[in-house]
């Protein structure tokens, strides 16, 4: 069974369509990276997958391991096991990174079945993700994103991912704004969490993220269609050539 | 002629029956002073529509029922007690239950040198002559009917007295409980709180109910902040859910003194606090914040008014609200800064989270400057959760109740946050924990 499958799918936002019939699939183990123009509905697709607020679905299906994706609310999805990266991390000033975190790995744990991790567990398995991504404990009490640079935040998303194991994570372009320091860091956060039952879509403009991370299969979205689809040369030939070929056909 | 002049009379007449006026009868100062408070009150009423800062602070449910003075005052035990905002802290420790003083309760023992906290009542037989030159100093009755109210019964209360550089060793701590009773009780405490040139004190006050029968509490607190002194000012009003809590707080601060005051209001069916600064001495510093919890059909009003006199002062306001089921919040807050109040540093900031589409915020944000060289600011908002905040947390696992749960104690902890006593921070935390819980609950129910 695919652990994402996408079917027709289309999408508007406030009457004006954005996803004019999305198909894609993703078996569990695979890294699929989607690349397209800016404003081709790139973000739009992660939303609808995360269960967003504000999209109208008007076609089409999603299937996640087995289920109605689309039925399910927001929470209900992230428990289930999708995460999404996100391009533009929320500030959330007032909450408490850590306590942050410590109350969404509780609510997936105890989703899972599991027991709920105490405080002293929970911060040994915390630092020992964070170290890995460059994130000190004092980047940890701060409130949630708050004040953080473009980096900081993407790290800490990756941070996040690998705190609560998700089975399909969306990363929507995690390696905007990063400097090469940080895009290997934040590489090798995304490959450390490479695993055959874990699907992940990477949501990129650029190519240079896929020089670190190797993709199973990449697609370009345009025109609210996947456009054409190939292996890791695809995205070669993009940065190449740019999104001229597939440009013409947006509106 | 106002509904409240026919009513205010019946109150006087308590008062009078109460023999109340004749306390203190010895000494004329206290006589005229209790006299004064009750003329004006008796010529203005109770405050209605036409007065500016009560348009939106209706009394009229004092006229509908016949409270009186306690004359009991009920067992109180440490259950009660712990209801208090000090978080476990070692205080010393005063408690009015029904507005009358129990000595029984207080742990005003081995107080340092210099330091003097007593009963109104036996500070005015001990000390007249110190409390003739403070009581009723800062307080402008003309415009303050409720003042005026409180001073016409003035018996009941606490005097918090410290000498010159004098650093109280422990907060001192304030508990007002009101308990249950066979008639709809009132009290009308006055607290007289005075810091000398460099002393430093920090004051915990609670008020806390414990019954659903409507109870009037009206308190006065006069604060004089004396040279270089400093004031921490923690107050708590969780009174109970038929309760009128009336507080009106007289401030002055002399030059480089320093006030920091956080109130939060979560109790009575019309909870009021009313907040008057007069920075007379340069360079002061003069902090009011907190926040309030409103929920049911609660009115809750805080109401501010900061008179910069002197030069190089400075006052900041930050009032945060939440607001769920018909409750109304109201924030008015008013800067003023006379003719020569140069470089003035003013900030104000409301905030109101509305939690239900029945609930209601009224800001009235005031800024009167007389000066040319100063820095004043003020600001509002208000509105529901944010949604992509809300989505953020949703979308790793939080439940929408947990979600919006963490939304509204994060809301509420940046103003938290400020207070500098871990101890006070917990107890209010816990305070607006409690408040969420119950609110859950309610939810759950409804
Ligand atoms: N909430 C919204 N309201 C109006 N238009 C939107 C909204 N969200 C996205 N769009 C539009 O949808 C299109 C796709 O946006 P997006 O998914 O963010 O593209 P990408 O991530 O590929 O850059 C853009 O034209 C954008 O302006
Ligand atoms: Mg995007």
């Amino acid at each position: 069974m695919a652990l994402l499958e996408i079917r027709n799918l289309h999408v508007t936002v406030e009457n004006k369509p954005i996803l004019n019939g999305v198909n894609l699939k993703i078996e569990p183990g695979e890294i699929h990276a989607i690349m397209g123009p800016n404003g081709s509905g790139k973000s739009t697709l992660s939303y609808i997958l995360s269960g967003r607020e504000g999209y109208k679905i008007t076609d089409g299906e999603v299937i996640y391991n087995g289920i109605d994706l689309l039925e399910l609310e927001p929470d209900q999805r992230a428990r289930e096991g999708v995460f999404l990266a996100f391009q533009y991390p929320v500030e959330i000033p007032g909450v408490v990174g850590l306590t942050f975190l410590k109350t969404a790995l509780n609510a997936i744990r105890v989703h899972r079945g599991e027991n709920e991790l105490d405080a002293m567990d929970f911060l040994k398995f915390v630092r020992e993700k964070a170290q890995s991504l460059e994130i000190d404990d004092e980047m940890l009490k701060r409130f949630v994103n708050e004040g953080f640079s473009g980096g900081e935040k993407k790290r800490m998303e990756i941070l996040q991912m690998a705190i609560l194991q998700p089975k399909l994570a969306i990363l929507d372009e995690t390696d905007s704004g990063l400097d090469i320091d940080a895009l290997q860091v934040v590489s090798k956060g995304i490959n450390a969490l490479r695993d055959a039952n874990r699907g992940m879509l990477l949501i990129t403009h650029y190519q240079r993220l896929l020089n670190y991370v190797h993709p199973d299969k990449v697609h370009v979205l345009a025109n609210g269609r996947i456009a054409k689809s190939g292996d890791g040369a695809l995205a070669q030939e993009l940065e190449e050539k740019g999104y001229a070929e597939f440009n013409a056909f947006v509106e | 002629m106002p509904d409240g002049a026919g009513r205010s009379f019946t109150f006087l007449e308590q008062a009078a029956r109460d023999d109340l006026i004749g306390l203190g009868s010895q000494l004329k100062w206290l006589r005229e002073l209790k006299e004064s408070g009750a003329s004006i009150f008796k010529e203005r009423g109770l405050p209605n529509r036409s007065d500016e800062y009560w348009r939106y602070t209706q009394l009229n449910k004092l006229i509908e029922i016949d409270f009186q003075l306690s004359k009991e005052s009920p067992f109180v035990g440490s259950k009660q007690l712990s209801q208090g905002v000090s978080g476990g802290l070692s205080t010393y420790r005063i408690v009015l239950v029904n507005g009358c003083l129990r000595k029984d309760l207080c742990s005003i023992e081995n107080l340092p040198k210099g330091v003097l906290i007593a009963g109104l009542n036996a500070a005015i037989s001990s000390v007249p002559s110190r409390l003739e030159k403070k009581l009723g100093k800062n307080i402008d009755l003309e415009n303050m009917p409720m003042a005026a109210l409180n001073t016409a019964f003035l018996k009941e209360g606490v005097i918090i007295l410290v000498d010159n550089d004098i650093v109280i060793d422990k907060p001192i701590e304030l508990i007002s409980i009101t308990m249950p009773n066979k008639y709809p009780t009132m009290s009308q405490p006055r607290f007289l709180i005075d810091l000398g040139e460099n002393a430093k004190a920090t004051l915990i006050e609670s008020h806390i109910g414990n019954t659903e029968i409507p109870y009037f509490n009206n308190v006065v607190s006069e604060v004089t902040i004396g040279e270089g002194a400093g004031l921490d000012h923690y107050k708590l009003q969780e009174e109970g859910l038929a309760a009128v809590h009336i507080s009106t707080i007289a401030l002055r601060l002399q030059r480089q003194s320093l006030y920091r005051g956080f109130i939060l209001q979560s109790g009575g069916l019309i909870g009021r606090t009313e907040a008057s600064a007069v920075l007379d001495g340069s360079e002061s510093d003069c902090r009011f914040d907190g926040v309030y919890l409103g929920s049911r059909n609660q009115l809750l009003d805080t109401t501010t008014s900061i008179k910069h006199v002197a030069t190089n002062c400075k006052s900041r306001q930050v009032f945060k609200g939440v607001l769920d089921g018909s409750a109304h919040g109201v924030f008015q807050g008013k800067t003023h800064v006379t003719i020569g109040a140069q470089k003035t540093d003013g900030y104000q900031l409301s905030r109101a989270l509305m939690l239900s589409p029945d609930a209601e915020i009224t800001t009235k944000p005031e800024l009167e400057i007389y000066a040319d060289d100063v820095k004043c600011s003020h600001g509002a908002t208000s509105g529901d959760l944010d949604a992509d905040s809300l989505f953020y947390l949703k979308s790793r696992g939080l439940s929408p109740d947990v979600a919006r749960r963490v939304l509204v104690e994060a809301f509420l902890n940046e103003s938290l946050s400020e207070i500098k006593l871990n101890e006070i921070f917990e107890g209010f935390t816990n305070h607006v924990r409690g408040w969420l819980n119950s609110k859950t609950k309610q939810s759950a129910v409804g």
